[in-house]
């Protein structure tokens, strides 16, 4: 082969990587990059969905309307206590649910597609379930409340129950995801490790933390990640449960947004609720980015 | 210190047997190496001794009393792994002084905020911090002591994972094949610390390999297995001189011992079948058995001059010493048309001799070098003795 020939093909050879991300690349621009923007510079107009092109530009104007309004400090609120007790308690119930069925026993199999029962469920269809189940007069919550002399209860319009129930539901569903991503973490504890910390004279617990925890805990930690994100941007459940309600006390920044769009009719507005939402889960990520970066450099000391 | 007995001792795994009936004793102060192949129930035998293992039947008893239910804890027992298996968020400090801090944990540390603070504070302590920088400095970790396994060499997490071992100062040392993942050299050097190490603190130490020459210069006495079988127990000379079978002759010494089959017929001996030797001494009484010899008694000469005609196939110059492959002729050779060699007679020579390959020579022994075996079980017989 000539000497041009071959430069020529070690320039496709460099060209080659390009030509694999392109395509998507081309796909992230059009349907995420390009709305996103959009999106962005609509929170920026007072756009209505009446005439979505007839939007004027209003600079920081939305944004100062939603700082003066109570309505969005309590949709922030129910966002914030929503996600961090998802996260919480549902990383908490799948590292035990993980633990549990870690070690081998008798029906293993079984009592593991069980727990993964919740996350292979479809959101809507899980959603539909537990709204019966939840149901006033004929739920089996409020029949089982009845036996035990508790009386009803409105398990999803009392602003004391609802907000509960919401999270009942999506514990339900998140803790089998947790516990997937920590089960596949502590099948790769090295076993001689665990044996080392025996032989050290440590008790179960003691072992559980020199050894066990320190190796799942990178997936615990992103699984908490991946939870709080969802929680941020859960729409399914908590709207299909109460909608928002009662008196907001459930409505976070995604049932906000949704609401200020297609009842409000302010695609403007709702596009500041939707910002304000990314954000939220931007610094998340950026938490777990920071903590995950000190981890290492720990780690390689 | 504990002196180990092992008393009947068996390991099954379901329906597979890894250990049979297993007796031994182990002394007081002694450097005992588990020696055999893979796969031959050596690790699970050093296991069972630190309480890793269940036994399935028989008596492991230390100091007389039955401990085959003892926790890991009580048998005062340090164990060295094959991967070191260090704790990897730990730096070095930490890890050399977790049994001590663990030997010093109440069950009430276990509660939150109150660990973290017992921990730190129990790193602190006089004793404990001494007793680490101490073993630390012995084994040269001293500037490695705050950084963490990942950064750190093979050799130094090996010593860092004998520091461990040593810091509670226990009775007992089991050590599971902790050099195989050193390279070739510097586990010649940590073979002499490892030695180094027992002559000073004096314990007992329970070492499993499957290399010979690491069990040749650093036991006191050697149990060679073979499939969960105990073949011989004796010290490093008598295994390499009178080994018990011919699994021992060939498992031990590099090159191992050359074993030939042979016959006899009308007192006269013969070697590979064909080739008729004149012994000049007491042969067995049977037709047919192996004939073993180590290569260095035998030796080397031009064709013709010795009782053995051979062909050179393969030389290795090793330096100080040479070994060369034979192939005795039998008369058949021309017919042999493999390409690898089989069944080759080593002899060592010191020195660096001109021979070359394909060259005819001849090879020769002395007859009290030579140990029989019998063909079929592989075990030593003794000519006039049967």
């Amino acid at each position: 082969m000539s000497a041009s020939g071959l430069r020529s093909r070690s320039g496709l050879v460099k060209l080659l990587p390009y030509a694999f991300i392109l395509p998507p690349m081309i796909y992230l621009m059009v349907f995420m990059f390009w709305p996103l923007s959009r999106q962005m510079y609509m929170s920026l107009t007072n756009t209505r969905i009446v005439n979505p092109n007839r939007g004027r530009f209003i600079g920081l104007g939305n944004y100062e309307r939603l700082i003066e309004d109570p309505a969005f400090y309590v949709s922030l609120k129910a966002t914030l206590v929503y996600t961090v007790l998802t996260v919480i308690i549902g990383v908490a119930l799948g590292v035990v649910a993980a633990l549990a069925i870690d070690r081998p026993f008798k029906g293993r199999a079984v009592a593991r597609a069980i727990l993964l029962f919740g996350w292979a469920v479809p959101g809507v269809a899980a959603s539909l379930i537990w709204l019966w189940m939840y149901n006033e007069r004929s739920g089996v919550f409020n029949r089982i409340t009845e036996l035990l002399g508790l009386g009803r209860f409105s398990w999803l319009t009392s602003t004391d129950y609802a907000l509960g129930s919401v999270l009942a539901v999506t514990v339900w569903q998140v803790a089998p995801f947790v516990m997937l991503v920590v089960l596949a973490a502590l099948q790769s504890v090295p076993q001689e490790v665990r044996e080392a910390a025996r032989i050290d004279g440590a008790d179960g617990i003691s072992t559980f933390r020199a050894v066990t925890l320190p190796h799942i805990r990178p997936s615990i930690q992103l699984a908490a990640l991946l939870v709080a994100v969802w929680s941020i941007r859960r729409f399914d459940i908590i709207y299909l449960l109460t909608g928002g309600g009662p008196l907001g006390s459930t409505s976070t920044l995604v049932v906000k947004l949704r609401q200020t769009a297609f009842e409000g009719h302010e695609l403007g507005m709702a596009s500041a609720y939707g910002a304000v939402g990314l954000a939220l889960a931007l610094m998340v990520a950026a938490i777990h980015y920071t903590a995950e970066q000190r981890r290492m450099k720990r780690m390689s000391r | 210190m504990p002196a180990l007995t092992f008393n009947k001792v068996s390991k099954t795994f379901g329906d597979h047997t890894v250990i049979n009936a297993f007796n031994a004793d182990i002394h007081d102060g002694e450097f005992l190496v588990l020696l055999g192949p893979s796969g031959c129930g050596k690790s699970t035998l050093l296991r069972m001794i630190a309480g890793l293992s269940d036994i399935t039947s028989g008596d492991l008893l230390f100091d007389g009393s039955v401990a085959n239910d003892w926790e890991p804890k009580k048998r005062g027992v340090a164990f060295v792994f094959q991967t070191y298996a260090l704790y990897p968020h730990m730096t070095v400090r930490e890890n050399i002084a977790f049994p001590l801090v663990m030997d010093a944990f109440r069950k009430w540390y276990h509660l939150p905020i109150v660990n973290i603070v017992a921990r730190h504070r129990l790193m602190k302590r006089a004793d404990i911090a001494e007793r680490t920088l101490g073993i630390a400095r012995q084994l040269e970790l001293e500037p490695l002591l705050d950084r963490r396994p990942a950064s750190l060499s093979g050799g130094q997490r090996q010593r860092v994972a004998l520091a461990r071992a040593l810091v509670r100062n226990p009775d007992l040392y089991l050590l599971d094949e902790p050099l195989s993942n050193l390279d070739a050299k510097l586990r010649t050097q940590m073979r002499s610390e490892i030695s180094a190490l027992h002559h000073k603190v004096g314990k007992t130490f329970v070492y499993v390999t499957h290399d010979q020459v690491e069990a040749m210069t650093m036991a006191t006495r050697i149990i060679v297995m073979n499939k969960g079988i105990v073949q011989q127990v004796d010290t490093p000379d008598e295994i390499y001189d009178h080994p018990a079978n011919t699994f021992v002759a060939r498992f031990v010494g590099s090159p191992p011992m050359n074993l030939i089959p042979a016959s006899v017929s009308n007192d006269a001996l013969q070697l590979s079948g064909k080739l008729p030797v004149d012994h000049a001494a007491p042969l067995p009484s049977r037709r047919h058995m192996t004939f073993g010899v180590r290569p260095e008694k035998l030796t080397l000469h031009p064709a013709g001059e010795g009782r053995l005609p051979a062909q050179v196939a393969v030389v290795e110059r090793l330096g100080a010493e040479t070994v060369i492959g034979c192939r005795l002729m039998t008369g058949e050779e021309n017919n042999d048309q493999r390409l690898l060699e089989h069944d080759l007679v080593f002899v060592r020579v010191s020195g660096n001799p001109k021979v070359r390959i394909g060259e005819l020579c001849s090879l020769d022994y002395q007859a009290g070098d030579v140990l029989w075996f019998d063909i079929d079980s592989g075990d030593r017989i003794f000519p006039g003795q049967e």
